[in-house]
């Protein structure tokens, strides 16, 4: 009886920081985005949910439908995260399936070079690449080199010969590569979970090699390639310094860039509160699909 | 002078200027008008957001209107007093000692050698903490949670930092280099006549930066200089175009390359305009927003940018790449009519050490410190009598190139600025640049 009141108070530091820094803080964004301005435009958060001003939501909804001001934004964060998760996939799942079944001795060694991004700073890493891809840069003279900005050119994809003169492709690739490392690891470890028998037994039941991964390692690994992705998506959707950095133009802002330069300047903090709301339940919607496919896993 | 009631309630607050407003603002409009000159700074019919109509004038720009603080907008033809909130310190006050001297600034915009020998002079150790807006700045402040000594800033925001309660009356016998040595159009100038909170700091034009060796065509040659942005020749630069990432500049400069000579309007039609001509300058040229023209242009990554004067010295002093002559950087602004201003220096209402931040106002206007801050450093000239800026150009410190860098009176009393908006002009300024800056 004692003893699992141990167990549970081992839940309060957690559940103390949750509350001070995750539901205090999101609070006082609910309440300024549904609060009001003073004649000097500095928002007036309203706590009680009794005097809730639906102002804002609603100026921020009309803002991120077709028509509205924000609509290009939103619509080209979603098209950049989608094309970056599914990149990220396309890199983060062949590594992660080599690390786990495939290295052998070199399994260590692969592993500390997975996580060896992860001791560089994000914003640090960015920085490198705003040199590289500079004119004159190596990465520039490379990809010259290589001729890969000219077939980029050929393509579309790249519009004039400056990576970073507002390029989508740019920024796309940048988000690919800042947040790929947080994908291989959920997926290295749902991958190495895996029971190599049940692979056998697809073989020996008379799967082929696609078979046996399309219908054996893709549902086993699902939940843990959702994770990955839940763990890229939500912090690329809430991105404005990549933008920023690679590319500097209005072309390429991202709906983060917007809240920030609502809530940084100008007399529309309200909205850009407003505005982190909308992007919360939107996210949140994500969220719900995540969890019932653990509850589905679990029960199962 | 026609001095106002002190301002003592707690700040401005829209239902006192409702009350006191109604009140006086026949009596107040009339005395102003009789006096002529004079603006009274009783905040004039303020209904809590500015307002048309006519100035009391009858300048359609000035008068009549006030901005969020319920204090008057402050033209060049309209010169206000700001309202006296708080008591300066005593000229007898002895200097605070030790401790730390906090500086509110723009990065890279003090010489860290000036603020070595001021600290050094003084036995304090002086900090600078840095914002990248005005807006962020006054947002940051405003939370009343930053405590700092001086702020710096500009004009247009004097007033909204003074119906905040952020900065204090400054005692100008503790900032005699003001009289002594700075230019005598800045002793009383009228967005904060007396003056009562502020020294100025700096003056500067807003004009294009161009890299004359690597871009194909001269915008000084253009009929209409604005336009090169606009320009098909500036479309073969595609990613190298960028303007200054500020809510005023922006929309100002479509503004001025439309022909339009005020640079404080709040006509809907024309800021309409203003944004649709932003985004054009996306799709055309895919315009970047930087305030780092004094290094993106020196290092040849922007080669048409949208520029203050200072940074273009600036990158002469500090920015240059090894083997890039300096005299590839030009420079270009609008004798009449264009952006021309001056920031400020006050000292804020809680500071901790008043009486040493007078003393640091006093000593940035010294002729040996301010040009020493500018040439060495900075890249900003100072509005001191005895510094002269064309002197840098003659003894080839700067190339000729960038002649047009330099500040002079004439072009002082030529130019236009960016001055203080009604509350819902500053709302529709801000709306057309987010919505540009947003894509």
């Amino acid at each position: 009886m004692g003893s699992r009141w141990i167990w549970r108070a081992l839940a309060i530091p957690g559940l103390v920081w949750l509350a001070l820094f995750f539901v205090v803080a999101f609070y006082a964004i609910v309440s300024v985005g549904l609060g009001n301005v003073t004649t000097l435009y500095e928002p007036v958060p309203h706590w009680n949910p009794l005097d809730w001003n639906v102002g804002y939501i609603w100026a921020a909804l009309k803002s991120v439908v077709p028509g509205g001001d924000t609509w290009d934004t939103f619509l080209r964060t979603v098209i950049y995260v989608v094309v970056a998760v599914g990149l990220s996939l396309a890199i983060a799942y062949p590594v992660a399936w080599y690390a786990a079944r495939h290295a052998g001795r070199w399994r260590g060694l692969i592993l500390v070079l997975l996580v060896l991004p992860f001791w560089i700073s994000y914003l640090m890493r960015m920085f490198a690449w705003t040199n590289l891809l500079a004119d004159g840069g190596y990465a520039t003279r490379v990809l010259h080199a290589l001729s890969i900005d000219s077939l980029f050119q050929s393509i579309g994809l790249l519009d004039g010969n400056d990576w970073l003169g507002g390029q989508h492709i740019a920024v796309i690739l940048a988000l690919v590569y800042g947040y790929v490392p947080y994908l291989i690891l959920p997926l290295f470890v749902a991958l190495d979970r895996i029971d190599q028998r049940m692979i056998e037994a697809a073989r020996d039941l008379g799967a082929s090699a696609a078979g046996a991964f399309w219908r054996v390692v893709v549902p086993l690994s699902k939940v843990g390639t959702l994770a990955g992705i839940v763990l890229i998506a939500l912090p690329m959707f809430g991105d404005y310094y990549t933008p920023d950095l690679i590319s500097g133009s209005p072309k390429t802002a991202m709906l983060g860039n917007a809240i920030n330069g609502y809530v940084q300047g100008g007399p529309d903090k309200s909205l850009g509160a407003a505005l982190t709301l909308l992007l919360s339940a939107f996210l949140f919607v994500f969220m719900l699909y995540y969890l019932r496919v653990l509850r589905k896993e679990n029960a199962a | 002078m026609n001095e106002p009631s002190k301002a003592t309630e707690e700040g401005l607050s829209r239902r006192s200027l409702l009350r006191r407003g109604g009140a006086l603002a026949v009596t107040a409009g009339a005395a102003a008008a009789l006096a002529g000159c004079e603006n009274t700074t009783t905040p004039v019919g303020a209904d809590g957001g500015g307002g048309g109509g006519k100035g009391i004038l009858g300048d359609p720009t000035a008068g009549g209107p006030v901005d969020s603080a319920g204090i008057p907008l402050a033209r060049k033809d309209y010169p206000v007093v700001m309202p006296r909130i708080g008591d300066p310190v005593a000229s007898s006050a002895k200097p605070e000692r030790g401790g730390e001297l906090q500086i509110y600034n723009y990065a890279d915009y003090l010489n860290p050698e000036v603020l070595k020998a001021f600290g050094k002079q003084e036995g304090v150790s002086v900090r600078v903490t840095t914002f990248d807006t005005l807006d962020e700045a006054f947002s940051k402040l405003s939370t009343g949670r930053l405590q700092f000594d001086v702020i710096f800033s500009t004009p247009d925001q004097l007033s909204r930092l003074i119906g905040r309660h952020l900065v204090q009356p400054l005692n100008f016998e503790l900032v005699p280099n003001l009289q002594k040595n700075v230019w005598p159009e800045l002793h009383s100038p009228f967005y904060d006549v007396g003056p009562r909170y502020s020294v100025p700091y700096t003056v500067y034009t807003t004009g294009i930066a161009w890299r004359n060796d690597l871009l194909g065509f001269d915008p000084s040659k253009m009929d209409q200089p604005w336009d090169a942005f606009w320009s098909p020749q500036a479309e073969k630069y595609r990613g190298k175009v960028a303007i200054l990432d500020d809510s005023r500049e922006g929309p100002g400069m479509a503004l001025m390359r439309r022909g339009v000579t005020n640079l404080n309007t709040e006509e809907p039609e024309l800021l309409g305009q203003a944004g649709a001509d932003l985004k054009d300058l996306s799709k055309r040229v895919g315009v970047k927003v930087s305030i780092a023209d004094y290094e993106t242009v020196p290092a040849g990554r922007v080669l048409l940018h949208q520029a203050w004067s200072g940074d273009m010295i600036a990158g002469v002093l500090s920015y240059m790449p090894k083997g890039v002559k300096p005299d590839v950087l030009s420079y270009w602004y609008q004798k009449q009519g264009g952006p021309i201003f001056n920031d400020i220096m006050t000292v804020a209402a809680n500071a901790a050490k008043p009486v040493i931040a007078h003393r640091f106002l006093n000593y940035l206007l010294d002729n040996k410190v301010s040009y020493e801050n500018f040439t060495g450093y900075v890249g900003y000239q100072t509005p001191l009598t005895a510094i002269d800026a064309q002197k840098l150009f003659d003894d080839g410190v700067v190339p000729k190139t960038l002649n047009q860098a330099v500040v002079t009176h004439e072009a002082y009393a030529n130019g236009n600025a960016y001055l203080t908006l009604s509350a819902e002009g500053l709302q529709l300024w801000d709306k057309t640049w987010a919505s540009f800056r947003n894509g």
